[in-house]
């Protein structure tokens, strides 16, 4: 496989804030990469410095093997669907789609074909010759997607394209753009806020904080080997529960700060009397009926949410412990948890809270 | 209730005092010489005589007005060149030296005309800009509401969105095309009533033009009217013929823009 995005070692301010740092970068021919992180942490940035939208202060962007560092944004060759799709508001469906193509001096036979064949993928039928303000929210979606892969660029950039979508048409758009992403196999970089969106669709993942890069992998590597608290705080829904604790004296167990000090068995080997926060993602809180007896956690329960497919258990303890079980869990008020060693994660209990190898 | 009654009663009777200038405008322009002076003087005429044909030809109102549109028309082409490309920058760039460039333009506006002439009249007339008389008007009246243009379309720039010119040129257009082919048709409606406005404003400019043009033939309606007006002359009827010739289209532009000019003059304050 090719290199077709590069980023090296980008720094980025605007008058005296570092907003990215030391950000770097490889992006596969084909590959779908989602850039997450919380609000302001940079992503938009990221995204726009590729882009040619923002000046970079440092660093060298690579294209397809050019160097476009300080190329303008149309020398790039690259396709972008805004948060606000930004459509032509004094153009029709049709103009707004072939804006580029005639900016290319394309042929008239040339445009036609594509929009021929554009509306058909992106289900645009009967509405060319609309304005803008005449389309619904998911139409407009439609439209801008349109306008990008109308282009075939050598990378496609996305910034929060299901945003303003309800609910059941973001995860629906979710699926189309997939769809298009593998039929297409072109490059692309997608910006969301939503892990799940980006743990769903990408096939690399980077999360960004405070302009940083925390880390960046496959979406279940990330999932399975977070390397510090954040990331492991962040990926996953409902979030990770962390828990102080203290390696016993044998270095193969750990004593949680929790009322009657349970103590868990970490399949592995860490210095007595260690400090470590212990991570437990909701969902491997075992619930079911014959939980690892060597492993038992017995906790109060505060609140029992029922969405059907899913209970999620809020225990009463500090810090709160949730609990997401496949099945419904009957009105108690204690629960009995069983824990995987293999699906115990430790961390530095310091502010970098970095994992801790087992 | 009484309240609201009593509002729009005081804001009708000031309507009125403003509006009354221009009804008697028209209303001594239809009387007869003796009528006019008669006192108490009569709200409406009795006998109305329209003399527009005769007072046309004999203040030779065609070689006036043709001047009058000849310097807007001059003023508001220069002003709509210049000032577009300003405006956009002063919408965009955003940073303290811009907001002291917007003061300093802003300050230009304060300069009055009156005070301004003197410097313009010795420096036109060391470069020889006297001899083509309505050019140097239009330049100096260009100078003069560059600023109130540039403020305005400002306003309408700062309305369209960023994102829609990010989008042009990342589908391949360079700035300048993506000026000219997204954002001024966005902004149309601003540059098009500030334009009215600039030209209405040079329409009826008199300073630069008294001063600066002497030649009879060259001289705008507005400096026409005043030559008319002497110490000894008591044709009121045909002044107030000649003021009504002069100002009823621009009523009329106004009239039919007027929503559009609310609208943008008022577009970016609300905001
Ligand atoms: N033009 C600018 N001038 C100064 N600071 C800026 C500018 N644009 C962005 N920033 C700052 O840079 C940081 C990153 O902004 P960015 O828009 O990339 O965030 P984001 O990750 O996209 O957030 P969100 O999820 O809210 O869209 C923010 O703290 C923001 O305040
Ligand atoms: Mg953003």
């Amino acid at each position: 496989m090719t290199c077709q995005i590069s980023l090296d070692r980008i720094n980025k301010y605007y008058g005296a804030y570092h907003a990215l740092r030391d950000v770097s970068l490889q992006i596969d021919q084909g590959q779908f990469v989602a850039l997450v992180g919380p609000s302001g942490c940079g992503k938009s940035t990221l995204l726009r410095t590729i882009a040619g939208l923002e000046g970079i202060t440092d660093g060298t962007i690579t294209i397809a093997g050019e160097d476009v560092t300080h190329l303008a944004p149309r020398a790039r060759d690259l396709a972008m669907v805004f948060q606000s799709y930004a459509l032509y508001p004094h153009m029709t469906v049709r103009r707004n789609l072939t804006y580029s193509m005639r900016l290319k001096r394309r042929t008239r036979a040339e445009i036609d074909h594509a929009v021929t064949e554009i509306t058909r993928i992106t289900g645009l039928e009967g509405l060319l010759e609309r304005y803008p303000r005449e389309l619904s929210g998911g139409q407009r979606q439609r439209v801008a997607m349109g306008r990008a892969i109308i282009r075939d660029p050598k990378a496609f950039l996305f910034d929060e394209p299901l945003s303003n979508l309800d609910a059941a048409l973001r995860v629906h758009m979710r699926a189309e753009i997939r769809k298009l992403h593998n039929r297409l196999g072109a490059t692309s970089v997608y910006v969301t806020h939503d892990q799940i969106e980006a743990m769903t669709m990408a096939d690399h993942v980077v999360v960004l904080r405070a302009g940083r890069v925390e880390q960046q992998g496959a979406p279940l590597d990330l999932y399975d080997r977070p390397v510090n608290r954040f990331v492991a705080g962040f990926i996953g829904s409902p979030a990770m529960n962390f828990i102080p604790a203290t390696v016993t004296p044998d270095g193969g167990h750990v004593s949680l700060e929790l009322p009657g000090q349970p103590v868990l068995r970490f399949g592995g080997r860490r210095p007595a009397g260690e400090a470590v926060m212990v991570g437990l993602r909701p969902e491997h809180l075992q619930t079911g009926p014959s939980p690892d007896a060597a492993n038992r956690l017995t906790l109060p329960v505060a609140m029992i949410e029922r969405t059907g497919a899913q209970s999620y258990v809020v225990c009463d303890t500090v810090p709160e412990v949730m609990v997401s079980a496949p099945v419904r869990v009957e009105d108690t008020d204690e629960i009995v948890l069983g824990i995987d060693p293999a699906q115990l994660h430790l961390f530095a209990p310091d502010e970098a809270g970095l994992r801790l190898d087992i | 209730m009484l309240r609201k009654y009593g509002l729009l009663a005081i804001a009708l009777g000031i309507v009125a005092l403003y509006l009354f200038p221009l009804y008697w405008m028209y209303v001594t322009a239809l009387k007869s010489g003796t009528e006019i002076f008669a006192n108490p003087p009569t709200l409406w005429p009795h006998d109305p005589q329209i003399r527009i044909v005769e007072v046309w030809n004999r203040l030779r109102m065609d070689v006036y007005l043709r001047n009058s549109f000849l310097i807007a028309g001059g003023v508001t082409v220069i002003v709509a060149a210049l000032g577009t490309g300003c405006a956009y920058v002063l919408a965009r760039i955003r940073n303290r030296w811009m907001d002291a460039v917007l003061f300093a333009v802003l300050m230009m506006q304060v300069l009055p005309s009156s005070l301004m002439i003197t410097p313009i009249f010795v420096a036109f007339n060391q470069m020889g800009l006297l001899d083509t008389p309505r050019l140097a008007v239009v330049l100096a009246q260009a100078a003069k509401v560059l600023p109130l243009y540039i403020v305005l379309v400002r306003a309408s720039f700062l309305q369209v969105p960023r994102e829609l010119e990010e989008a042009a040129l990342v589908d391949g257009n360079s700035r300048i095309g993506a000026f000219i082919s997204i954002i001024v048709p966005l902004a149309r409606n601003g540059i098009m009533v500030s334009s009215v406005l600039i030209f209405l404003q040079s329409f009826g400019e008199y300073v630069y033009s008294r001063s600066l043009i002497s030649e009879r033939a060259l001289q705008p309606a507005t400096v026409g009217l005043q030559s008319f007006m002497g110490p000894n002359s008591s044709d009121w009827a045909g002044v107030m013929t000649y003021s009504a010739i002069y100002i009823t289209p621009i009523l009329i532009v106004f009239v039919l823009l007027q929503r559009k000019i609310v609208s943008g003059l008022t577009s970016g304050a609300l905001k």
